[in-house]
């Protein structure tokens, strides 16, 4: 079994968007394209086997060689801080990583008087990392989805979630004040398996370096 | 759901295990194999205290280690004490201070646990147990290769099957930023990306950055100069620097080395690999299994550890970390390591004297033996064998009266004779 390769890959467009890019280096997955709910999918000829798993999972199936490869966003990666190898940017799936606040806060707000602030997030460890850098004492609320809502029940003054379009922050009269980090996703690559199966993985990653597009997109 | 069913009384702190019989011995059996490997080739086992004072203990500790380290008072002296976080400190320690006088290069082994803070994080142990080699006095590609090429052989010898020892020369990446501006915390981010192998990241901290395009062509090469041997080529090609190409050159007569002993399909080269840069002078190199994340062994060049005591000395080593072994193992060990016990005898009669001898005469054979010393029936007897993993249960009756040996495996039955029983083959 050693001789194959094993790719962790977010259910969901991310999915699409990577097995698009892998097509254009002669890497498929025909079993992928029936209908089923099956988690594990194999091309028995290349050897390549694709593994479906949460977003936020995949660090953790790549860190533990349970898979070889791995694509996740840079905010998974900087949020969990695994020991894992991080050789391309995508460049799809591009979003940012934003502090923001209520509309009416922010007439009255100035980002250098935050010093003890309460904030919402799914980031719980980029949060307070970036705000200690800048100094400012907070408060976190871990929650794990609907972020914007924190603000406007009062759980929270303000928020640090992905933005893409912008669209949902709008609608929930939310502002961006301060942008933590750019994300797009990352092909990660187990530390071992780089060592171990070094022909067949660098071979995946100069061929995808040689096809990835210039620009940054939004995966929609 | 409910948790007060839980016994609080008897848990354990995180990081920490108890390893019963049957996963002790596959530890124990590793750090055999291990230490069989160090002596034939020329080490010397040294113990270690399990205290030390944290000063002097801190000499020697790289800063990763030194914020891991358990610390507390020591009522005798009233000075801080410290459980070792690692043990080649305190070899170090050792060498320079009681062995200084002896002649090098001296070639020493330990094994033991070590204890070490962790982040909150599920799984991660505190408990190290570690096993290694320390050669004291030799600088040059043959010493490190001794190193690299023990390496190979101890994991041959615990049964490791698909493996490769990675190394890497951290003097290469210092020659190539040598020319890189003095800001530290640059120069961190810089090398915590090449690290990872993150060419994006890279660049971008290199656009920041003010620096003639060669070195900066030299800087971007570093992620992916990882391979095998071809990579020492491609090195080559990229940089100019005089001490990246001594780097390149030291690690080419190691390579040559490893040839000769035969080793070099489980070899790949890593220029990018910079663990324990602040710590190491030269050659590193790890142990990787295929299919486990984490490193089963490193090592590498340190020649600034002993002279932190007093007596400076090229000196090179590695460690295993026995733990991650088992783990990425613990199939194969299965295999390789037995269960605990031959034979268990029991007797059926009044009269335990006749099973009492047997019990000595197997063992004086070399067997492992132990006597079912309750009275009970032979079928509850059979059944405790068979839970701890007995090879045989032996059923006496009385004196002079055949022996019933019952394999547990498959439930066969044979008589012996006690004549036969003087020279038993199992």
């Amino acid at each position: 079994m050693s001789d194959w390769i094993t790719f962790a890959l977010p259910k969901g467009r991310i999915m699409q968007d990577s097995m698009e890019l892998f097509a254009r280096i002669g890497v498929t997955c025909p079993e992928m394209n029936e209908e089923s709910r099956k988690l594990v999918f194999e091309n028995p000829e290349q050897k390549f086997r694709f593994m479906a798993v949460r977003a936020t999972d995949v660090p953790t199936y790549v860190e533990y060689g349970c898979a070889d490869l791995g694509v996740v966003g840079k905010d998974t990666l900087l949020e969990q801080g695994k020991n894992l190898y991080e050789p391309l940017d995508l460049k799809f799936g591009y979003c940012r990583l934003v502090v923001a606040e209520p509309k009416s806060l922010q007439d009255s707000d100035n980002p250098l008087n935050w010093s003890n602030i309460r904030v919402a997030t799914k980031y719980p460890n980029v949060t307070e990392r970036y705000f200690a850098a800048k100094g400012v004492q907070v408060e976190l609320i871990k929650l794990y989805g609907s972020i914007e809502l924190a603000p406007l029940v009062g759980l929270s003054e303000r928020i640090v979630d992905l933005v893409s379009t912008g669209g949902t922050l709008k609608a929930n009269k939310l502002v961006e004040v301060e942008t933590i980090a750019e994300v797009t996703s990352r092909l990660i690559v187990n530390r071992a398996s780089l060592k171990t199966k070094h022909q067949r993985i660098s071979k995946i990653i100069d061929g995808l370096e040689k096809v990835i597009e210039d620009e940054v997109r939004i995966s929609q | 759901m409910r948790f007060s069913d839980s016994q609080p009384e008897t848990d354990l702190p995180k990081g920490v295990r108890d390893f019963l019989p049957l996963k002790a011995a596959k530890v124990e059996y590793l750090q055999q194999q291990l230490q069989q490997v160090y002596r034939a080739w020329g080490f010397r086992p040294l113990i270690t205290p399990q205290l030390e004072y944290l000063d002097v203990l801190e000499l020697g500790l790289g800063e990763g280690l030194q914020e891991r380290t358990f610390r507390f008072d020591d009522r005798q002296s009233g000075r801080l004490l410290a459980f070792p976080p690692d043990m080649t400190p305190q070899i170090a320690r050792i060498a320079a201070t009681r062995m200084s006088e002896l002649p090098l290069p001296l070639r020493l082994s330990y094994h033991g646990r070590v204890l070490r803070h962790t982040e909150q994080q599920a799984g991660k142990d505190r408990d190290i147990f570690q096993s290694g080699v320390e050669l004291i006095g030799l600088d040059g590609p043959e010493a490190d290769a001794e190193m690299i090429a023990m390496a190979i052989e101890a994991l041959k010898a615990v049964g490791a099957k698909e493996f490769t020892v990675d190394i890497g020369q951290v003097e290469f990446f210092r020659g190539v930023m040598d020319s890189f501006p003095a800001d530290e915390r640059l120069a961190h981010q810089v090398a915590d990306a090449i690290l990872r192998k993150d060419s994006s990241e890279l660049t971008l901290l290199l656009e920041k950055t003010v620096l003639a395009a060669a070195a900066r062509e030299e800087i971007l090469a570093l992620p992916r100069l990882y391979g095998g041997r071809e990579v020492l080529e491609r090195a080559e090609k990229s940089v100019r620097n005089e001490r990246s190409r001594r780097a390149l050159d030291s690690l080419a007569q190691v390579l040559d080395v490893l040839e000769v002993y035969g080793v070099l399909e489980h070899v790949t080269v890593d220029l990018g690999e910079l663990r324990g840069l602040n710590y190491h002078t030269g050659i590193t190199f790890q142990g990787f299994l295929s299919g486990v994340g984490r490193t089963v062994c490193s090592g590498g060049r340190y020649n600034n550890l002993t002279a932190q005591y007093g007596f400076p000395a090229p000196a090179t080593g590695f460690t295993f970390s026995l733990l991650h072994l088992l783990f990425a193992l613990d199939k194969i060990l299965d295999e390789a390591v037995v269960p605990a016990c031959d034979l268990l005898i029991f007797s059926t009669g009044e009269n335990l004297r006749a099973a009492q001898e047997l019990a000595c005469l197997l063992r004086g054979q070399g067997y492992s033996v132990a006597r079912d010393i309750l009275e009970r029936s032979e079928d509850e007897a059979l059944n405790y064998a068979r839970q701890m993993n007995y090879r045989y249960l032996a059923v006496v009756a009385g004196e002079h009266q055949d022996i019933e040996l019952i394999k547990l495996a498959n439930g066969n039955r044979e008589k012996r004779s006690w004549q036969q029983l003087q020279k038993l083959e199992l």
